[in-house]
């Protein structure tokens, strides 16, 4: 590095900081009396169990968006055309339209009325069954399309060749397609990923008792503020942190092998 | 081998790739299509290998009919090998896993057994010393050469050859070619398309020549090189034998 560099590099790095150790002394000093962390303390349990709720839901709508996402995109490569269109305008209509609105009109309008009573007999958490449900096909949703660009940006001679040496539709994709698909969208998969846990605080409004619900509770019921807002935060980062690494570490781990 | 085909057509949209074709050949070992670009030589190559499906036609190989549907045509590319003229192998594998993957998964070996044969395939081509590299890792030559050993792998009824060797320069065509005609003088027998006029003077038992969907003409290379009969041979030879 050259020292005219370095000296630009070190003003920029003391610029930062500065400018972040002012922000957070002048929030911090304005609450100064009004923080107190024995409150968060105190709701430890609650919180701790909501956070546990975010992880379940997290892991849960993982797997069940991954299985949506190869459902919508084998639809879309569908020789019926039929199916093809049926998923291409499930798609649009589901990335058109906010998490929020799938969340309240599939729960209150769709599965409530239907399933909600069955589910409970079998002893399950209906709303968390249903939440689970709607956010696996809205991250699915996604999921298909990032999946479909991977799949479609493998060159015809790959499909071709795979069908001269002999193998079945089932193994073209299995063998062939999808390694080196998946190497391509890691970076977009991981991002959607990350989203996935994020949105899984929307499934509050339809009284899923998990993270965020219990903070939000705690803090109106407590009066709190940073005290909820920051371990809260960081539950989130806790979540989404490894997840990031691990896509940014199979991606390295790939990259010299195309 | 031994050819039968009749009226063999096929469109794509709007182009006329294969306009009823025939072509009978009693007895061949190394049949080579030669033609200008977009003649349908690819087309016609990839109805005989079980890759397309003709629309009208009839295609016996062997005395078998040639099958229409789906699991048939599975079956028939099993028992034959392929080539493309370039991107044959998976990226994603090593040469030695390129081999042994269909070996395991379509054919049903161990995968101790795989390999060994996998092993013996590049042997056999002197590539061993490549077994371990990632096709990237090889020259266009290399690559077309791990190709050849893995669609000879299982000992094919028939190898189909797509230009082989029309991606590659002077010196790597040189290399695969080689390798071709050693496969030849072992008995293989083969189905090629070339540019390679040389080469298919060479080896070639019979050399067809295909133009606009048709055969034009076919014969022992010594007669369609020295005595073609078809003007439209008779013109194309004299242009790409010039230099």
């Amino acid at each position: 590095m050259s020292r005219k560099l370095w000296t630009a590099n070190l003003a920029a790095a003391v610029l930062v900081v500065a400018g972040l150790a002012w922000l957070f002394t002048s929030v911090f000093s304005m609450l100064e009396n009004q923080t107190d962390w024995s409150k968060a303390w105190e709701y430890r349990e609650t919180l701790w169990q909501g956070w546990k709720v975010t992880l379940g839901i997290s892991f849960a709508a993982l797997a069940g968006s991954i299985v949506f996402g190869l459902l919508f995109m084998l639809g879309q490569r569908s020789h019926l055309v039929v199916v093809r269109w049926v998923c291409r305008a499930f798609l649009e209509f589901v990335r058109d339209t906010p998490l929020l609105v799938h969340l309240l009109f599939g729960y209150f309008v769709i599965f409530a009325p239907f399933v909600s009573r069955p589910l409970s007999d079998l002893g399950m958490n209906d709303k968390l069954v249903i939440g689970i449900l709607l956010l696996s096909l809205f991250e699915g949703a996604y999921l298909g399309e990032i999946l479909r660009g991977g799949v479609e940006s493998i060159p015809k001679t790959q499909w071709e060749s795979a069908r001269a040496v002999g193998f079945s539709p089932f193994q073209v994709y299995r063998y062939v397609i999808f390694p080196q698909a998946l190497r391509r969208v890691l970076p977009a998969m991981a991002g959607l990923f990350v989203s996935l846990i994020k949105d899984s605080s929307l499934l509050n409004v339809i009284g899923v008792t998990e993270y965020f619900y219990n903070t939000r509770n705690f803090i109106s019921r407590s009066y709190a503020g940073l005290e909820g807002y920051i371990p809260l935060a960081l539950g989130y980062l806790v979540l989404t942190l490894p997840v990031a690494w691990l896509a940014h570490w199979l991606e390295q781990r790939f990259r010299h092998e195309t | 081998m031994k050819l039968e085909i009749r009226e063999l057509s096929k469109r794509y949209g709007s182009t006329q790739a294969l306009d009823s074709l025939s072509l009978e050949i009693a007895a061949a070992r190394v049949l080579v299509l030669i033609g200008p670009s977009g003649g349908g030589k690819s087309t016609f190559l990839r109805v005989l290998g079980g890759l397309e499906t003709a629309d009208s036609g009839r295609v016996s190989i062997n005395s078998r009919p040639l099958a229409a549907d789906p699991a048939g045509l599975q079956a028939f590319r099993r028992r034959n090998g392929f080539l493309f003229q370039q991107f044959n192998l998976f990226p994603h594998l090593n040469a030695l896993r390129n081999i042994a993957l269909p070996l395991e998964k379509v054919h049903g070996h161990t995968p101790e057994e795989a390999r060994g044969l996998a092993e013996h395939s590049l042997a056999r081509f002197g590539l061993l010393e490549h077994a371990h590299k990632l096709p990237a890792q090889l020259s266009g030559g290399q690559q077309q050469r791990v190709g050849i050993a893995r669609a000879v792998a299982r000992k094919p009824e028939i190898l189909f050859l797509d230009e082989p060797t029309s991606a590659l320069d002077p010196e790597m065509t040189a290399e695969v070619l080689e390798l071709i005609q050693e496969l030849a003088e072992a008995g293989q027998d083969i189905i090629l398309s070339t540019h390679e006029m040389g080469f298919a003077k060479a080896v070639a038992d019979q050399v067809a020549f295909v133009a606009a969907g048709k055969i034009e003409e076919h014969a022992p290379p010594a007669d369609l090189f020295g005595n073609a009969t078809s003007p439209v041979c008779r013109r194309f030879l004299s242009k790409v034998m010039r230099y």
